[in-house]
């Protein structure tokens, strides 16, 4: 379990990274918490000329609350997140990131860097769609800022252009009466999920004001469930309306049929976990404190 | 090959005779001391701290290192390999081929007949690749590193084969895999007992099942198979340290391999992480790493198994389905008849097979009193992983089938599950209970166990919510169980699957001694993976010297040279506490005997006046109710190294005594298929409360007991860890596990991230109950029980069948997951039917 041979570099500063990784090209990739890259690397299904770590840059692992945002640094862990004192009043953040994989992980792995690999199964970028999420990118030659949305173009392919880093994750603060949940279902603790579902509700009253829903592991990327969400806006989350939104949400999905299970087990799975998912997202937007957690094999 | 001595068909088996004198007893040891307490383990200090000697820790000078070549395809002909470049890669020092092992060496002896015996089986595949992982080439380099990257350039042409994959096909010889061999069938046997065709004539009902299919799966221990192979040029000596489970097969095999004498080998192992039987098959890799060193100019040669290796090329599980069963029964419900046709799936090549084509009738009868059996038997090559003996090796396979049996007809004639094992179970009274084909069950308690279990988990609590949760719609079913743990296997029963076969009866080797400074030191050659044998051992010499277990060293871990083995010593088959231990105490009492002669002298009192204890100076023997007393110290010293004028009936005495323990076997009527193949039977009762999932199908485990009787516990916290061990391997089979191949021949769990190993999220908490049945076969009354019988696979089963029953689905897989349960919910909401059962009344 060795990898092919590569070039080490460590990064002082992110900018110092960026420019490392526009000299060295697109052989060149970057290393934080290395939780996928190095075993792709030991498997040899990843190859990449140079690595340049920047887990070695101090001050990047913050998430910090400032200006109705939550700013999510560069090297924030796993762990930072299911511990953040910020995060808390999020509690969507919390159940995704105190669900992945094992404690291990979690504590070398990083919320950018999940993004950045933007694998197909990963936990967090379902997440972070049902919520406003701004990708903050630097380069030499300045930064930029793109919609989460815009930012995952394919499985395994974001909107990094050669020589940009992720430097931070902006996610918008939810509003009071908003509440939302993350469930996936997984086969065993330190795998990828087999399907999950992201669930962001806005109440007013009993009336479900807005609405996201985003799915993870059933498809190249994952799934807005546009539809999903419409099928909840106005209603007053009555059982029928969320089997509605559940059967919008399951048809919004091509699942692949693979060693996790077939096309429709998996649609069946979504169904499930959304069910769940809104009816605790719903008593979260009312206030209440629920506990979650994954559904495992 | 009927069963000579019965005539008719026999309901009432307690009335028979023994057919076979039973085992001679043993004398039982008291049981006031060190033997059954629960202590600490005394390998618990070094695992916890992680201060364990693995091989991947060894570093010798002068160590290279090998990393191998693999097929990529399941079955190809290798028309080319060219290792040249690879050769020039920086660091690399050799390499090896498979055309220069077939000049190497020779194929490794075959353990079947002809004409399986034909079969070519080398270290490396020569002319043709037979399953996916098969190593084709191997380089030698001075870093793994620089050996990964060089094997990258060895370039292996294939011409692809058709694949075959699963021993149905296999059978039909339509692909043969083994040209030498120019069959598939590895063995084929029939095993009749009683008057089958009577019993189906006498039938009150027949209950048919068209196919039932147990799944390969892994134990996947947590350390992969690491050998560093040396042949040294100064003396011709071929020296392993290694992770073998079972090194005196494994020499047996590679020495006449290589062409050199078995005592030019040295073996030693050390601390090992699991093995669950997997490990005894890696022999293969130990013959390359020989090879490898002797081309390398007699450098050490150190192979670490990735774990993607591991899950391709170890070993596997057997994998086996029963075909065109029928089961007769009575008008009770009692099962008169059984006859069934099982097809054994061996992967590429048989290796530890075809063993397992016997090891299976250990439990021939399960559980059960029906004395009429027609078992047709056959196992054949695939081109899958050759399969390894994996934990509840060969008799959990057919342990499942009785149970599937037995659950599927309750559910058939409407009787209730715990009614209609207590119906079928083997009474109490009738122990010691001589099975249909001459096996000998040493004691238990099934009804017992199972009432136990039912008061553990709340069996009429989960009964009335399952009946709660029916109204409502809820899938939940209650499954049960009961299985047997064989061990202290008689090897005699390899001649059953070839009748030249070497090999019979069982035995284990133990050193008791006193060290020069008094120290008591004990050797077992044996080969822990976690079992607390020094813990165990230790347990056992304490109540015979009257010492405490901090006052006992013992040396565990096999070495050729330097520890004490027999032929048959390894650790595989839930033996240690019967074979191992019963060498140990054996060799204490010799030492405690040596001990009182030399102490009567030393003390000038008679020995009937002398006992073992601790006094102010350590361990000593006094003269009761005086002080006089000498420590061990003492005694060490006279006979050690103050040993001038000793007397002349002293003379004998060394303080060094070695013990080797043999079983009381016999060889097997191998005609009739009839004997007594193990010593001891421990059995495992559990039941599984499971809920399916109406909408996806996931099962989940509401309420689980697991209920052990090993008869006595040596250590019942060793007992309990390993049950909890076997309950989550179980689970995990059951559930989540599943060595699944395409039908191209790709492994597509290669990985953990696909095959998915049990974690601790999956596991519920375990309701863990011991019941105690002594062995009347065994000096301490404990049977062995490492295994486990795989009980959760056959309650889950049991379980998902009482959840789904009502839905028309039954339950004629091992492996069972959201995903297929999901599909057959689906087929029956489209009225099709999954599975080929009925049921057969006939006017009685």
């Amino acid at each position: 379990m060795y990898p092919r041979p590569f070039t080490y570099h460590r990064a002082a500063s992110l900018k110092d990274a960026a420019a490392t990784l526009a000299e060295l090209g697109p052989e060149a990739k970057l290393l934080a918490g290395g939780q996928s890259l190095v075993p792709l690397m030991k498997l040899r299904l990843s190859s990449p000329a140079a690595l340049i770590d920047v887990g070695h840059i101090q001050g990047l692992n913050y998430i910090r609350a400032e200006n109705g945002a939550f700013r999510i640094g560069a090297l924030a862990r796993h762990t930072d997140m299911a511990q953040s004192a910020a995060a808390r009043h999020v509690p969507i953040l919390h159940d995704c990131a105190a669900g992945i994989a094992d404690v291990q992980v979690r504590n070398w792995g990083t919320v950018v860097g999940s993004i950045a690999e933007a694998d197909p199964t990963g936990d967090w970028a379902p997440v972070l769609l049902v919520l406003d999420t701004e990708v903050e990118c630097l380069a030499n030659h300045g930064r930029r800022s793109l919609g989460l949305a815009g930012f995952i173009q394919d499985a395994f392919t974001t909107a990094l252009r050669p020589g940009e880093v992720m430097q931070e994750l902006r996610v918008k603060a939810t509003e009071r009466g908003s509440g939302g949940c993350y469930l996936a279902f997984k086969r065993c603790a330190p795998v990828y999920a087999s399907a999950s579902v992201a669930v962001q509700l806005a109440l007013e009253g009993a009336t479900c004001r807005q609405a996201r829903v985003a799915l993870g592991a059933v498809a190249l990327t994952p799934v807005v469930a546009t539809e999903s969400a419409k099928a909840l806006e106005g209603s007053d989350l009555n059982a029928k309306s969320i089997a509605r939104a559940a059967e919008a949400a399951a048809a919004s999905c091509e699942p692949p049929c693979d060693g996790r299970g077939s096309t429709e087990y998996k649609r069946a799975l979504i169904r499930k976990l959304f069910t769940q998912a809104v009816n605790v997202a719903a008593r979260r937007a009312r206030g209440e404190s629920v506990e979650v957690s994954h559904h495992y094999a | 090959m009927a069963d000579r001595s019965s005539t008719a068909p026999r309901r009432e088996p307690e009335l028979l005779p023994h057919q076979e004198p039973a085992v001679e007893k043993p004398a039982r040891a008291p049981r006031n001391g060190w033997v059954g307490r629960p202590i600490e383990r005394k390998e618990e200090q070094r695992h916890v701290r992680g201060r364990g000697k693995f091989i991947d820790d060894f570093k010798l000078p002068g160590m290279v290192h090998m990393c191998l070549v693999r097929s990529p395809y399941a079955h190809a002909r290798i028309t080319r390999v060219d290792v040249s470049e690879a050769e020039q890669h920086p660091g690399v020092i050799c390499t090896l081929t498979g055309a220069e092992i077939a000049k190497l060496t020779t194929p490794y002896i075959e353990i079947g007949p002809d004409p399986s015996a034909r079969i070519q089986d080398y270290c490396m595949a020569v002319d043709l690749a037979r399953y996916q992982g098969e190593p084709v080439a191997a380089v030698i380099a001075i870093s793994r590193g620089a050996a990964e990257d060089a094997a990258e350039l060895v370039q292996v042409e294939y011409e692809p084969l058709t694949p075959v994959m699963s021993a149905e096909q296999a059978l039909t010889d339509a692909d043969v895999i083994h040209p030498a061999a120019g069959t598939n069938k590895v063995w084929q046997g029939t095993f009749e007992y009683g008057d089958v065709e009577q019993a189906f004539r006498d039938a009150a009902t027949i209950v048919h099942i068209d196919r039932m299919h147990f799944h390969r799966f892994s134990s996947t221990p947590l350390e992969n198979n690491a050998i560093i192979g040396h042949w040294d040029q100064r003396d011709e000596n071929i020296r392993f340290w290694c992770n073998n489970s079972f090194p005196t097969i494994g020499i047996q095999l590679v020495a006449p391999a290589l062409g050199v004498h078995i005592d030019r080998i040295r073996v030693e192992t050390h601390d090992i992480g699991g093995s669950f039987g997997i490990k005894i098959t890696n022999y293969p890799y130990m013959t390359l790493c020989a090879l490898a060193s002797r081309k390398a100019g007699g450098k050490p040669v150190k192979w670490t198994e990735t774990r993607t290796e591991h899950m391709l090329a170890s070993a596997h599980g057997n994998e086996r389905t029963f075909l065109d069963t029928r089961v007769a029964l009575d008008r009770d419900g009692v099962i008169i008849g059984i006859d069934s046709r099982h097809l054994d799936d061996c992967g590429a090549y048989p290796r530890y097979e075809p063993l397992g084509c016997v090891i299976w009738t250990q439990v021939f009868a399960g559980v059960y009193r029906f004395r009429n059996a027609r078992i047709n038997f056959s196992q054949a090559v695939t081109n899958k992983c050759p399969v390894g003996p994996n934990r509840g090796y060969s008799r959990m396979q057919q342990l499942w089938f009785l149970e599937r049996c037995v659950d599927l007809c309750a559910h058939e004639l409407g009787i209730a599950a715990d009614e209609m094992r207590r119906r079928n179970y083997i009474r109490p009274e009738q122990f010691p209970y001589t099975t249909p084909n001459g096996c000998i069950y040493d004691s238990g308690n099934y009804p017992g166990m199972l009432k136990l279990a039912q008061e553990r988990l709340g069996w009429e609590h989960w009964k009335k919510e399952q009946e709660k949760g029916r109204a409502e719609g809820r899938l939940i079913g209650l499954g049960i169980g009961t299985t047997l743990d064989s061990g202290t296997n008689n090897f005699g029963q390899s001649r059953i699957v070839n009748p030249h076969a070497p090999f019979s009866g069982n035995s284990q080797a133990a050193n008791v001694k006193l060290d020069m400074y008094g120290e008591i030191v004990v050797s077992v050659g044996s080969v822990p993976q976690g079992q607390g044998h020094e813990t165990t051992a230790s347990q056992v010499v304490c109540d015979v010297l009257s010492v405490t277990p901090d006052m006992v060293t013992v040396r565990a871990g096999f070495d050729t040279e330097r520890n004490v083995h027999t032929g048959h010593t390894g650790t595989y088959a839930s033996q240690f506490a019967v074979s191992g231990l019963s060498a140990v105490h054996g060799a204490a009492q010799k030492l405690r005997k040596e001990l009182l002669r030399l102490a009567a002298y030393a003390l000038n009192a008679p020995e009937d006046q002398l006992e073992l204890g601790i006094g102010k100076q350590g361990a000593e023997v006094r003269v009761r109710g005086t002080d006089r007393a000498i420590n061990y110290w003492g005694l060490a010293n006279i006979i050690n190294v103050n040993n001038a004028g000793l007397p002349d009936e002293l003379q004998d005495v060394t303080l060094n005594c070695r013990y080797t323990w043999r079983a009381p076997f016999k060889i097997p009527d191998l005609e009739r298929k009839y004997g007594n193949l193990t010593l001891t039977y421990s059995s495992q009762l559990h039941i599984a409360v499971v809920e399916v999932d109406t909408d996806t199908g996931n099962p989940k485990i509401l309420d689980y007991c697991a209920i052990d009787d090993c008869g006595v516990m040596i250590n019942p916290r060793i007992v309990e860890g390993q049950v909890h061990g076997a309950t989550a391997h179980g689970i995990g089979a059951a559930l989540i596990e599943n060595c699944a191949y395409d039908d191209s021949g790709n492994m597509v769990a290669s990985t953990f991230s696909e095959y998915t190993p049990i974690t601790s999220v999956n596991i519920p908490n375990v309701k863990y109950g011991n019941m105690e049945t002594p062995s009347p076969h065994s000096y301490s009354g404990a049977k062995g029980m490492g295994e486990g019988g795989a009980a959760p696979v056959h309650a889950i089963s049991a379980a998902l069948q009482d959840a789904l029953y009502p839905q028309g689905i039954y339950i004629t897989e091992s492996f069972n997951n959201g995903d297929s349960i999901f599909s057959m919910l689906a087929a029956r909401r489209q009225g099709r039917s999954t599975a080929g059962v009925r049921t057969e009344r006939r006017a009685k």
